[in-house]
């Protein structure tokens, strides 16, 4: 292969020059790359932490103008609650899935004697419903009356324990609480986030707060992951009328998508912007591939005249092309992720999410691209190489 | 076979359109290359050497007339054709050697043998060749630029001679060399006339056309002799 082994030794021989535009794709791929990675980790990174919601339908009072059938006629969401009369339709609805009723505040509270006074959420839903929803990294489910469950972040940050206890009121005049279990970290969820609450029974919060199943959501978890049919049944059920709404209806696996589609939009935007030093540096290949034709026109002319055919002297300045992409892909593809790995760890502090499917999607696209971006480059220089004139080439000094 | 002339041309001529009003480089020339003859292009700058050289070379395209090479049209040939019919039935020599920079010695020379194979060729052909042209074997594997000229001209007719062709085409074949390599050349190019090489050479220098066995004298685009 005569053209393979004259394109690799002016390669040679321009050494430093070719380098330099095997830098640029070299760059060009790792931007594309690494920014590609970063958005696939930002996008697994999220999508880890709203796993567990992915199964939910959520069911609020209606807050959006409206005729206030709870009262609040389009006024603060505080006094808007769902009846237990609209509760148990939604639970008919549902079924056979599980509609859990869910009052939830906010209160101040203290640890322990002359602790500092906190504000935090508290949430009360049926005993019997609670494994459903969470999991536990020690202690018990059962908390009886006057135990409740502690978020890992709220454990963590005020160093409770099982057995622990916690005065809830602005002086203690809700009553105490003693933990009983600290939940697993849920991270991001769209029913009740846990990492930074209390989980109390229905009971206790009737009686703090005279609460009187008035809920203030009810978080319906759906088995067979037809989550918008669930939806779709209980605004069917509860909205009949159009301008006199009962309740909003969130499908959690909708929001997901939209949130992951949300995630794929900045992925391809700030891939799109590493593209731009791949242009740059296509930009950078067409000038070298250019300089080659331009230093070698005699030796195309007398290629020309010695019986070499337009598509051989092309494939010549192809194959260079094609040597200076490969190369500079296949180094900006490994460097790839070396970057990916460092804006990860800075960005995410993580790089767990390095090592997947869509990280070797993503340098493939890259190398591929560089690739691609080099061969189009090469294309016009080669072709005009071909169809030069080959008298005016041998006479060319 | 023996009796269809090597080259011929029928009344060809070669107009140049410019700007500022046709410049007709070649009038109506007609002239037959027998095999075996060794001839001699001469004339003035401007005469239509070159213009002639390129035709013969099938380079470039009569504007009226025919050229045939070895009983075939010219005329109705692709550029594909043209390209194969210069690789397989002309040699070429020119005055600056035209060596490929990149490529050693034994690769220059069966480079046309790879354009007529597609394959990799076998190098003791190209050995042989150059055996034939008197070069040295430890310059076999050199590059171009670690050889004298009358060493590099050696090498250009060794790889215009590696695929057998019909005819050779010289353009000034002595005209970079100092006199005594130029004479060592054209006692080269007599030897391979004399083995049945048909030879057709462009030059200026009356004392190199004396190798020649018959000389083209042209003039203003027409033979004159």
């Amino acid at each position: 292969m005569i053209f393979w082994e004259i394109a690799k030794r002016n390669i040679r021989l321009h050494f430093l020059r070719s380098t330099l535009a095997m830098l640029g794709i070299v760059i060009g791929v790792i931007a594309i790359a690494s920014m590609g990675i970063l958005g696939n980790s930002l996008v697994a990174s999220v999508s880890d932490n709203l796993k567990s919601v992915g199964d939910s339908v959520i069911v609020t009072p209606y807050a959006g103008g409206g005729s206030g059938h709870f009262g609040g006629g389009g006024g603060s969401t505080a006094s808007l609650k769902i009846t237990d009369q609209n509760f148990q339709q939604i639970k008919r609805v549902a079924a056979p899935n599980k509609a859990i009723p869910v009052y939830s505040t906010s209160d101040h509270m203290k640890i322990g004697v002359g602790s500092d006074d906190i504000v935090a959420a508290i949430y009360a839903l049926p005993s019997d419903d609670v494994p459903d929803m969470m999991k536990l990294q020690a202690g018990d489910y059962n908390n009886g009356n006057s135990g409740c469950l502690v978020g890992s972040t709220f454990a963590k940050d005020h160093n409770l324990k099982v057995g622990s206890r916690i005065s809830i009121g602005t002086s203690g005049d809700k009553g105490a609480l003693r933990v009983t279990g600290i939940i697993e970290e849920r991270g991001m969820s769209f029913d009740i986030s846990t990492d930074n609450s209390l989980i109390v029974t229905p009971e206790w919060m009737e009686n703090a707060y005279n609460r009187d199943k008035d809920y203030d959501e009810v978080v319906v978890k759906v088995k067979d992951g037809d989550t918008a049919t669930v939806k779709t049944n209980i605004e069917k059920q509860l909205n009949k009328h159009k301008d006199n709404k009962i309740v909003s209806v969130m499908d959690s696996k909708a929001t997901l998508a939209s949130i992951y589609s949300t995630f794929g939009m900045v992925t391809t935007f700030v891939t799109a912007i590493g593209g731009i030093s791949m242009i740059v540096a296509g930009v950078s290949i067409f000038n070298i591939m250019m300089m080659s034709v331009n230093e070698r026109i005699k030796e195309i002319g007398i290629m020309r005249s010695i019986g070499t055919q337009k598509k051989e002297v092309m494939s010549m300045f192809i194959y260079e092309a094609a040597i200076i992409g490969i190369i500079g892909s296949i180094i900006g593809g490994i460097l790839s992720l070396l970057a990916g790995y460092a804006i990860s760890a800075l960005m995410l502090n993580s790089t767990k999410y390095l090592f997947t499917l869509a990280t070797a999607i993503s340098v493939t696209e890259g190398v591929a691209f560089g690739i691609v971006i080099c061969l189009a480059c090469g294309i016009y220089p080669a072709w005009q190489a071909a169809n030069m004139n080959p008298i005016d080439a041998l006479r060319h000094e | 076979m023996d009796d269809i002339p090597v080259m011929s041309f029928e009344e060809v001529s070669k107009i140049y359109p410019l700007p500022a009003g046709d410049v007709t480089a070649l009038d109506r020339v007609s002239f037959q290359v027998d095999r075996g003859e060794f001839i001699s292009v001469m004339g003035p700058s401007g005469s239509g050497k070159s213009t002639l050289l390129n035709l013969m070379g099938c380079l470039d395209t009569p504007t009226t007339g025919d050229i045939y090479i070895s009983g075939t049209r010219t005329g109705d040939m692709s550029d594909v054709e043209l390209t194969n019919l210069r690789r397989d039935r002309i040699g070429f020599i020119f005055q600056y050697f035209n060596l490929f920079p990149l490529l050693n010695i034994i690769e220059n020379v069966t480079f046309p043998m790879v354009l007529k194979s597609q394959h990799s060729v076998d190098p003791e052909r190209g050995r042989e060749v150059l055996r034939s042209v008197q070069l040295e074997e430890k310059l076999f594997t050199h590059t171009p630029t670690e050889l004298s000229g009358g060493q590099q001209q050696r090498v250009a007719i060794a790889r215009a001679l590696v695929n057998n062709p019909d005819i050779l085409l010289c353009d000034e074949p002595t005209g970079n060399l100092d006199s005594k390599t130029g004479a060592g050349i054209m006692d080269l190019m007599t030897e391979l006339n004399r083995k049945g090489t048909t030879i057709i050479m462009v030059t200026h220098d009356p004392h190199i056309a004396e190798y020649s066995r018959r000389t083209i004298l042209i003039a203003d685009g027409r033979i004159v002799s």
